[in-house]
């Protein structure tokens, strides 16, 4: 693929309208990972973007998306590759006689998982390894020689390298300390929920019909209940958007306590935050907030 | 940074400074760095930041010492020249109350053998105390014995009344945060050093009894965030060791089709550990109180997800608070509510040895197998054998003791208490958040 500079990469990610802000260095650093051939690691709090990077990049590059998704119990067999056991047992079966050992553990015997896969692709592709923190330490070892090298190494067959070298992207949500083989292999990247202003350009860009006012008023409400409020779990980025598009949908035209209380549940997704926000904060005080100065790093540029 | 030399030596500097942060960077991630550079370029501050941040911080937590460290690294040189003659200064300064102190602390004339460290307590001493050990070493000096004056074969003697008297004040600055760290000789770090104290993530690495009120809130909510994400990973399962459980057929069969469904290898379940319930007994006394309350908020971040934690608190008499703990109730209202329970000493000593006797015979369910003992104590207990020989049996009971320490772990051996509780128990220090979370993510 020919090499892009950072500012064509920059506007490659404007126009599939992904957000980014020069406070955040999610531009350079993907540009970077993209650029030096190296996985990138993205850590962060759920909802604040970070498997939709891959979604992006497989977007600008034209390169087909592979995602895998981890668990705990994740292992190689269904990551990597396994051999098709009922195919090499009718072989067996067929051939007794003249049957070699190479002809079981050939490549028309091998099931390619999703790393494999993006491997023996003949074009470039984008592979999401989403969650790695969920796995296990054992298969986080078992990647290093993918993620370091872009091979796989079978040892009925050989090492199966990259024909084109994927775009490696893994999330991690931060519930365990990943291996410092697998950090060292990897260009870091660190998401945190959004700026205000980063908020407001995103809910532009997708309800653009929302007015530029109403649009931070929702961005500045979901960040005092980032900020304010120690809830269970954060409102993403997603759930702000719903938000924004309850609003447009019911023809609001400014938040009112009786709204917020009708809506509040497209932001808190659990009961204890819910009982959270009423305890420390309630309806009233957040819209009282939301015309009180603004707090540090939310100074916003936009008409109100 | 102008030619390409200049750009190695620059880049390894910096490395070289952020490893003293506690970065661990290889060559590999200083080469990133360095083609990282070549590809974005030079001309753009806020893009070398980027670029040098995405190649050689590995983690969340390591983001704020980079910044301050880029920006100090980076600073114009005006700046690096003020912090370079501040440094220079504050050695200067402590190098000559270090060689006051060697000319203060004599017996008859002679330099007492007293380590470096004590020496900093000493210059660090008010002055009248300074002037009371002075008028000791003189006095003594001076003395006489049956008689005869004394002479030079009581110097050891002499030095170790002075050592005890500076390690008694060495504890009693350390308890009111006075103690002053010696701080770097190099401007940039300890600027960044500086910087790094007035931030959040200081905080991990200070002594939480040290942090003054007006930090609280910043603390609490820090440690909420600790302790949700340590709760994903205690409600995940608690694997012990691979112990082998029954044959898995299913799986047994699946490997041996590739040996024509002849059973070459087996294949084990393996063996389901039940996930541990934990049991915190946090210690009461007055030296302890405000670890306690951290503790406690910490585990109360904990058990708002992975319930089953049972916290018991103890002073002379153990008491019972996990109710407490989960109706939401303040700190400042459980200790008041649970105070009469627990005797008048309450805030004051402790006696373990009572306590334990107490949980053993008062709540036995929660003392099985499954069960892991946290004990928060700086181990400093009335009737110390009594509540080894118990601890001991709670050991046989339980699968594991894990005791967190606030004392240092340096200071471990002046305390005899805790060389007899040792044997039963996974002793570690912690008196910072940093420590309590590391613990917690090792061991949970």
């Amino acid at each position: 693929m020919s090499r892009m500079t950072l500012e064509e990469f920059e506007h490659a990610l404007e126009e599939t309208g992904y957000i980014t802000e020069r406070q955040d260095k999610i531009a350079v650093t993907t540009f970077l990972a993209v650029q030096l051939e190296k996985p990138l690691l993205v850590t962060g709090p759920p909802g604040v973007g970070k498997t939709e990077i891959a979604k992006i990049l497989s977007q600008v590059f034209g390169a087909p998306l592979i995602r895998l998704q981890c668990y705990e119990g994740l292992d190689e067999t269904r990551a990597l590759y396994e051999w098709n056991y009922q195919r090499q047992l009718l072989k067996i079966q067929m051939q007794r006689e003249s049957l070699q050992e190479e002809d079981l553990f050939a490549s028309s015997y091998l099931l390619g998982r999703p790393l494999l896969q993006a491997l023996q692709n003949e074009k470039r592709s984008v592979i999401l390894i989403d969650e790695i923190d969920k796995t296990d330490s054992e298969f986080e070892a078992f990647l290093f020689e993918f993620l370091g090298e872009f091979q796989v190494t079978i040892p009925e067959m050989g090492t199966v390298t990259a024909k084109e070298r994927p775009i490696v992207i893994l999330t991690s949500n931060g519930e365990r300390e990943l291996s410092d083989g697998l950090k060292r292999r990897c260009v870091f990247l660190h998401v945190e929920a959004p700026s205000v202003d980063k908020e407001v350009r995103i809910i532009r860009v997708k309800v653009p019909e929302l007015p530029e006012r109403l649009a931070y008023q929702v961005a500045r409400a979901v960040g005092v209940l980032r900020e304010k409020l120690a809830l269970h779990k954060m409102p993403s980025i997603a759930e702000t958007l719903d938000w924004a598009k309850a609003l447009l949908v019911m023809g609001k035209t400014d938040l009112d306590p009786a709204w917020v209380d009708a809506t509040l549940t497209l932001l808190l997704k659990s009961q204890e935050d819910v009982e959270i926000f009423y305890r420390e904060l309630g309806a009233e005080r957040l819209l009282w907030e939301l015309k009180s100065p603004q707090g540090e790093g939310q100074r916003h540029g936009h008409g109100k | 940074m102008g030619t390409a030399s200049d750009l190695d030596r620059h880049l390894v500097e910096f490395a070289q400074l952020l490893r003293t942060f506690g970065l661990r960077l290889s060559a590999s991630e200083i080469l990133d760095a360095m083609q990282g550079l070549m590809l974005v370029g030079f001309e753009d501050k806020g893009r070398v930041e980027a670029v040098l941040q995405a190649t050689l911080v590995k983690d969340a937590n390591q983001i704020p010492w980079f910044r301050e460290a880029f920006r100090a690294y980076f600073a114009p040189p005006e700046h690096k020249q003020a912090w370079e003659a501040e440094a220079a200064k504050r050695a200067a300064e402590r190098n000559a109350k270090l060689e006051q102190s060697r000319q203060e602390l004599r017996f008859q004339g002679r330099e007492l053998d007293i380590p470096e460290e004590q020496r900093a307590i000493y210059a660090q001493l008010p002055e009248e105390e300074q002037e009371r050990l002075r008028k000791f070493l003189e006095r003594s000096s001076e003395g006489m014995k049956l008689g005869v004056p004394l002479d030079q074969s009581f110097q050891p003697m002499v030095e170790r009344a002075v050592r005890g008297s500076l390690d008694y004040w060495r504890r009693k600055l350390d308890e009111e945060g006075a103690l002053l760290p010696p701080g770097s000789d190099d401007g940039v770090t300890s600027e960044v050093e500086k910087a790094m104290r007035e931030r959040e993530i200081q905080l991990l690495a200070r002594d939480l009894k040290q942090i003054p009120p007006e930090d609280w809130p910043q603390v609490i909510k820090l440690i909420r965030r600790l302790s949700q994400r340590l709760a994903s990973q205690v409600s995940r399962r608690y694997r012990a060791a691979r112990r082998r459980g029954g044959v898995d057929m299913r799986r047994t069969l699946r490997q041996n089709l590739r040996y024509g469904g002849v059973l070459v290898e087996r294949r084990y379940k393996s063996r389901h550990t039940s996930r541990p319930r934990f049991v915190l007994l946090c210690d009461m006394s007055a030296s302890m109180l405000k670890y306690t309350e951290f503790v406690l908020q910490f585990v109360y971040g904990l058990s708002s997800v992975a319930g089953g934690i049972e916290i018991f608190a103890f002073a002379d008499h153990v008491v019972r608070l996990t109710e407490k703990i989960h109706k939401g109730q303040s700190f400042a209202q459980m200790v008041e509510e649970a105070m009469p329970q627990a005797g008048n000493q309450w805030g004051g000593g402790t006696n373990m040895a009572i306590s334990l006797a107490e949980l053993i015979k008062e709540y036995p369910h929660v003392l099985s197998k499954r069960s892991v003992l946290l004990i928060l104590s700086d181990a400093q207990t009335l009737d110390g054998e009594q509540a080894a020989s118990l601890l001991e049996r709670v050991r046989r009971q339980v699968r594991e003791i894990l005791w967190l320490n606030t004392v240092p772990a340096k200071r471990w051996r002046e305390v005899p208490t805790i060389e007899m509780f040792k044997p039963y128990c996974q002793m570690y220090e912690c008196y910072t958040l940093g420590h309590l979370t590391n613990i917690l993510k090792e061991r949970l």
